[in-house]
């Protein structure tokens, strides 16, 4: 299967610091990649810098075949790419189905009249299960809305790629099994699925595979339960915060 | 998801009812000029004005939240190209060329400092027009030997106020449609959030140079309609920068939720500084600052927040003394509170009516 994403050698420096070094993957359609490591080891940034919030200083992004490295981030939701933010995000004072119906609007989705807008919007409020919160201010909502309302917002864009940063964590049990079938549809109907996560029951369940970061670097890539048996040596050896 | 027949049909009469108050309205304001005295109508003249500029300012800065003081900058361009270009062009032809220097000054200001933000972009705005003022000083004596200008056209007081009175309903409308449209959704996200606005597909720096120059090019031709009024045009007086400040005061008085909010900021205003200029000539700068302060730190939901305060504190059972600490206690902290977006009269009056008329959606 041709990869729908291609990242390659992607390097990002923050001062002395790099933050990501050289980093390589590719996902395709339907596929959940995982994305582990410690705190510091540049998660976030590499997804940043594919969705296209900061700039890389070298290398490239591929989508569907299109060299997207110098796009900015409004253009590469047009082209298909979404996120979610690991602080969740959305304007506080405007009601939840607002930012959804900009999706709507301005994401990759065909062209909608202002009046239809509000109905597709809904639609999605809908599916992520908090369209009675529709008219809700963001900032009152619950965590676990505001996640589903944020989710909605980046799928209201018709995403094929969505990179999901932390999206599962600071959940209670039963809130993140409805959180993890969500992530599941979302890979059934054939998006492509970056999971940024701590949460290592929802990384077993359902990433096709998994990629260890550390300091910045690729250190290990593979199917989830041998990946994840090679980060308990690591954590045998190196202790807790660097698996 | 369809509306029902009832849904549309109630839409409708709604805003037939709107359109046909908002036409009478208008009517009934064409007709000023003839009954009322020459005082009243140059008062009138001003509040149209200030209208314009308030909701054009508006327009801007209460979707995106940058507090622009570049007001005076194209208010004075606009009289100024007036005043510069009425010798060689018809009147009409010099009004349009005024909304195009506005446009273009809009797009180069625009483009080069809208990735400013906040305060920067603040003092940046400010600048402008002053500098706009300093150059036009220095030319107008270093190159053209001259103080001012006259501008003498058959265009009198009561052509002036009906065409303020038209730009004062296009700009309505302008705000209008802006508030039911992909763009003002856009700029209301911006306003909120810029990551997120950029997150969901929007391009940001358009939509604010968009959003910019449409209210730039109202402010100009508001310049360009009152030169005629003013006979008597130097850089200093048509780059006034009070303007600019007198306008954000207006429409923090009046409350940017709502499109009508700045008409209860401009009038009583216009009313107060009228009367501070005629009984108070030397102090009206002093007692102008002196209002400015007062709303924006003891009435941020405008005057009627005030008597609504005051209503709840006599029904408060009466506090025993605490000595001197107490009131300077209670004094830092009200001083500390944080300062919100204003949300003028016109907040208090929504406030008053949802309470009379709650929402479909709350009532369940």
């Amino acid at each position: 299967m041709a990869a729908l994403l291609e990242v390659e050698d992607l390097r990002k420096a923050f001062g002395g610091l790099v933050a990501v070094n050289n980093v390589s993957l590719a996902v395709s359609a339907g596929e959940v990649l995982g994305l582990i490591g410690p705190n510091g080891s540049g998660k976030t940034t590499l997804l940043n810098l594919i969705a296209g919030t900061i700039r890389p200083d070298a290398g490239k992004i591929r989508m569907a075949g299109e060299d997207v490295t110098r796009l900015p981030n409004h253009l590469r939701v047009r082209r298909r790419i979404n996120r979610t933010f690991q602080l969740v995000r959305a304007p506080p004072n405007m009601p939840a189905i607002g930012t959804v119906m900009a999706g709507v609007l301005y994401g990759a989705g065909a062209r909608v009249r202002f009046k239809d807008a509000g109905y597709e919007a809904a639609g999605w409020l809908g599916e992520m299960n908090v369209l009675t919160k529709a008219d809700r201010r963001f900032d009152q909502l619950t965590y676990i809305e505001q996640k589903r309302v944020e989710l909605a917002r980046a799928l209201a864009t018709r995403p094929r790629v969505l990179l999901l940063d932390e999206w599962l964590s600071g959940l209670s049990s039963s809130e993140l099994e409805g959180g993890m079938s969500v992530v599941w549809s979302l890979a059934a109907q054939g998006i492509a699925v970056i999971l940024v996560e701590h949460v290592m029951t929802a990384v077993r369940a359902l990433c096709h595979r998994v990629i260890v970061m550390n300091a910045g670097s690729k250190i290990a890539e593979g199917r989830p339960e041998a990946v994840l048996r090679d980060a308990e040596v690591i954590r045998a050896y190196l202790g807790d915060d660097d698996a | 998801m369809a509306d029902t027949q009832e849904d549309k049909r109630r839409r409708r009469n709604r805003a037939a009812a709107a359109i046909g108050s908002l036409a009478v309205l208008v009517a009934a304001l064409a007709t000023v000029p003839w009954l009322l005295s020459d005082y009243g109508l140059a008062l009138m003249i001003n509040v149209m004005c200030y209208l314009v500029l308030t909701i054009a300012w508006a327009l801007f800065s209460g979707t995106t939240r940058l507090v622009s003081l570049a007001t005076s900058a194209f208010f004075g361009v606009g009289m100024y190209t007036v005043a510069m270009s009425i010798k060689v062009l018809p009147l009409y032809a010099a009004f349009v060329l005024a909304i195009g220097v506005g446009a273009a000054l809009a797009l180069v200001v625009g483009v080069l400092t809208l990735r400013l933000s906040g305060m920067f972009f603040v003092i940046f705005s400010f600048g402008l027009s002053e500098m706009i003022r300093e150059l036009m000083v220095w030319w107008e004596i270093n190159q053209t030997h001259t103080m001012g200008r006259y501008v003498f056209v058959p265009f009198d007081t009561t052509m002036i106020y009906e065409h303020l009175l038209g730009l004062a309903v296009l700009v309505f409308l302008a705000g209008w449609q802006l508030r039911r449209s992909r763009l003002g959704l856009a700029l209301l996200v911006i306003g909120e959030d810029e990551t997120v606005a950029r997150q969901v597909g929007i391009n940001v720096p358009f939509a604010k140079v968009a959003i910019f120059i449409v209210s730039a090019m109202f402010m100009t031709l508001a310049g360009a309609l009152m030169a005629p009024r003013f006979g008597f045009i130097n850089p200093n007086f048509a780059f006034n920068p009070l303007v600019s400040f007198v306008v954000v005061i207006m429409a923090l008085l009046g409350g940017l939720q709502k499109l009508w909010g700045p008409v209860l900021g401009v009038i009583p205003l216009i009313i107060l500084s009228e009367k501070l200029q005629t009984q108070f000539p030397f102090w009206y700068s002093v007692f102008l600052g002196l209002v400015f302060m007062v709303i924006v730190y003891f009435l941020p939901r405008g005057v009627t927040g005030l008597l609504e305060d005051a209503w709840e504190a006599l029904g408060r059972p009466l506090e025993l003394p605490r000595g001197l600490t107490g009131p300077l206690l209670d004094a830092w902290a009200f001083l500390s509170r944080p300062i919100y977006l204003p949300r003028g009269i016109a907040g208090a009056i929504e406030e008053r009516w949802l309470k009379i008329m709650p929402r479909a959606s709350e009532k369940r």
